[in-house]
């Protein structure tokens, strides 16, 4: 999970990286401004390029940072809502890349540097890579390399920042700790930015993960209901036309990308693991009242490929789902294929006889054009 | 390691006195795996699903010889179970759990890298090889012997072409799911020498999804190697936003990296035929080896 650069900057500020005073707005009301200007208004959407997409604008006047908040907020930048933006005192210095993120490949740490900060770092070239160990003085030791041609003055202090980066990312179990830029001057390093991923995998023992995320259920509502919910379930589409009930990661996500292409608008991922259900109809219920609650829905899609899961089972606690969920008025197309799925389809047809019920994705997938056109 | 696995390999279980483990271990019998064992540290069972229960790794590989083992522990017990398996002297190991911390695969990746031994995992549900062995959950309604090598990062979408290609009469040799995971065990790339060098396989079917390096890296190693068996790739993801994960840890775009247009474009320069649907991916596969069908 991308956090917003608010708490992205948090975690590092407490790992001893130094941040630029900043406040939080989250409404028109804007106290006080930090420090003197400029100041940068940045949109807190967990998503790169904000720059280029509008989300990030130089301010020189308290005047032109309120038109910026205001402008800014409750506007969709790159698919995310607005919810906050990020008064900060434009920070001094000269302007670099420094990032520390897990390399999948050599199971370990991939060190990135560039003497130029602030700009697209994959398009400009600039930065060099170094795989090091998972262990800060590694790292230290790779960024040592990378460094080799800048001054001394640079050097002392993009090195601290480094090791803290560093330090941060094993003990807080991240993805990606990114500054892009890293202002640099005589007295110091300050963050000009933060991109950090974390894994939302380990936060049973990271409380302070837990919390940052616990504190913005909008912001990060898809990390929360995985946290609560123990399964997964992502809104795609507020003003989607398709719900989903499926399984799997993967087929879901292809689900999505086979109904787009058709023209359709699916409302959200889901990956419901069947297996997890142990007899009782409330997730499905869970998934069917979050669906249901989109004016815009027009029919769902249920598919269920079961390798374990027995479908007789399911098909029953589906079909009691849909009697105990008053908000759903939609036509429902099923597609269950596996074990036990002649008496899903059996019971599906008696207490929900309207309902197509079929083993074939590529009928279910027909169906649900037919009924939402 | 995974091309000479057979019904002769001895298996054990990790945690096969769970509700999981009994469960799979008993499917992955009755499928002809040969399950030797299993261990369980919180209870004093002497057997489960019909094989002796040891207190730990080491006295099962002891007592049964066995070389490849199925973890069905918790995530965040699977970094320790890997590290008794190995230390045990286990040369294959399969993590079927899903949400094994981020750190904890580091650090089971470079025990494994250490050990020289091979690790399969994790998020997936294992790899078999039809007819002869099965290593965790994949669905016999889909597993059937044939021409076509199969590698995924997701069990359900891999579930659905192999399926579909097995009522058509196009089974598997080798089937691994390498799992939905940023940080996993056995990588695409790892397994194309293998798959070129197996005489059962004639063709190979990937099925990726977008976010991570695997597809590009598999590209190059293709580039590396020659594409010396047809490679049909299906990539998951299209509509992925960025900066937001669907399901799998792994399957998160950032940026320009990860996107499905860089992956199909590595996969087609390396010589791959990448396709738009499952449906495309069938068809295509079904009939360039039709005179193959059983």
């Amino acid at each position: 999970v991308l956090l917003i650069e608010a708490d992205g900057k948090a975690l590092l500020a407490e790992h001893g990286i130094p941040v630029p005073d900043a406040v939080l707005v989250s409404d028109a009301t804007i106290g006080e401004l930090p420090g003197e200007g400029p100041w940068i208004v940045k949109a807190q959407v967990p998503v790169g390029g904000r720059g280029k997409a509008g989300g990030v604008v130089r301010c020189e006047t308290p005047q032109d940072v309120a038109a910026a908040v205001h402008r800014m907020l409750g506007k969709r930048l790159k698919g995310h809502e607005v919810e906050a933006c990020l008064i900060e005192q434009a920070a001094i210095g000269d302007e670099r890349y420094l990032a520390v993120m897990v390399d999948a490949a050599s199971y370990g740490l991939r060190v990135i540097y560039s003497t130029q900060g602030g700009i697209d770092i994959e398009q400009s070239g600039s930065a060099q890579a170094r795989l090091c160990a998972p262990h800060p003085a590694a790292v230290v030791e790779a960024l040592s390399e990378l460094t080799a041609g800048e001054p001394d003055a640079v050097r002392n202090h993009v090195h601290p920042a480094g090791r803290k980066l560093a330090d941060m990312l094993i003990q807080r179990e991240l993805a990606l700790a990114e500054i892009n830029p890293l202002f640099v001057s005589p007295v110091g390093c300050a963050a000009g930015d933060a991109k950090i991923v974390v894994d939302l995998s380990a936060v049973e023992r990271q409380p302070r993960i837990a919390a940052l995320i616990q504190a913005r259920p909008d912001t990060y509502a898809d990390a929360n209901r995985k946290l609560t919910e123990g399964f997964d379930y992502v809104e795609l589409d507020p003003e989607g036309h398709i719900g989903l009930v499926t399984t799997g990661a993967g087929l879901s996500m292809m689900l999505i990308d086979e109904l787009t292409a058709r023209g359709m608008k699916p409302l959200n991922f889901c990956d419901i693991r069947t297996g997890q259900m142990r007899g009782s109809p409330a997730r499905a219920m869970r998934v069917l009242e979050w669906i249901t609650s989109r004016p815009s829905l027009r029919a769902i899609l249920v598919s269920v490929f079961a390798g374990i899961t027995d479908l007789a089972e399911f098909g029953g606690l589906l079909a009691t789902a849909m009697e105990q969920t008053p908000t759903l008025r939609v036509p429902v197309v099923a597609r269950l294929v596996g074990r036990g799925a002649p008496e899903a389809k059996r019971i599906l047809a008696e207490r929900h006889p309207d309902m197509l019920v079929t083993e074939d994705l590529e009928e279910a997938m027909a169906a649900i054009a037919r009924v939402a056109a | 390691m995974i091309g000479s696995l057979s019904h002769e390999t001895p298996v054990i279980v990790q945690g096969i006195t769970g509700r999981m483990g009994r469960t799979h271990a008993a499917l992955m019998r009755s499928y002809g795996t040969n399950i030797v064992g299993g261990t369980s540290t919180r209870t004093d069972t002497p057997e489960a699903a019909g094989v002796p229960v040891f207190a730990n790794c080491r006295d099962a590989v002891l007592a049964t010889g066995a070389v490849a083992s199925v973890v069905l522990a918790p995530p965040m017990e699977t970094r320790a179970a890997v590290e008794e398996a190995l230390g045990a002297g286990i040369r294959l190991v399969v993590t079927v759990a899903e949400g094994i911390p981020l750190h904890d695969a580091i650090q089971i990746g470079r025990a494994a890298r250490r050990a020289d031994a091979v690790w399969i995992g994790g998020s997936t549900p294992g790899l078999a090889i039809p007819g002869e062995i099965k290593l965790g959950f994949l669905p016999d309604v889909c597993l059937r012997p044939g021409p076509f090598a199969i590698m995924s990062k997701s069990g359900t979408l891999s579930y659905e072409c192999g399926y579909r290609l097995a009522l058509a009469g196009l089974g598997q040799s080798i089937w691994v799911g390498v799992g939905g995971d940023q940080v996993k065990g056995v990588r695409f790339a790892d397994l194309l020498p293998v798959l070129f060098a197996d005489p059962r396989t004639h063709a190979i079917l990937l099925v990726g999804e977008v976010g991570g390096s695997e597809e590009e890296e598999c590209a190059d190693a293709v580039a590396r190697l020659g594409l010396r068996k047809p490679i049909y790739a299906l990539i998951a993801g299209r509509e992925a936003k960025e900066g937001v994960t669907m399901g799998h840890a792994g399957a998160l775009v950032l940026g320009d990296a990860g996107t499905l247009a860089s992956k199909t474009q590595r996969l087609t320069a390396a010589g791959a035929s990448v396709f738009g649907s499952i449906e495309a991916i069938v068809a295509a596969c079904i009939s360039d080896f039709a005179a193959m069908r059983t």
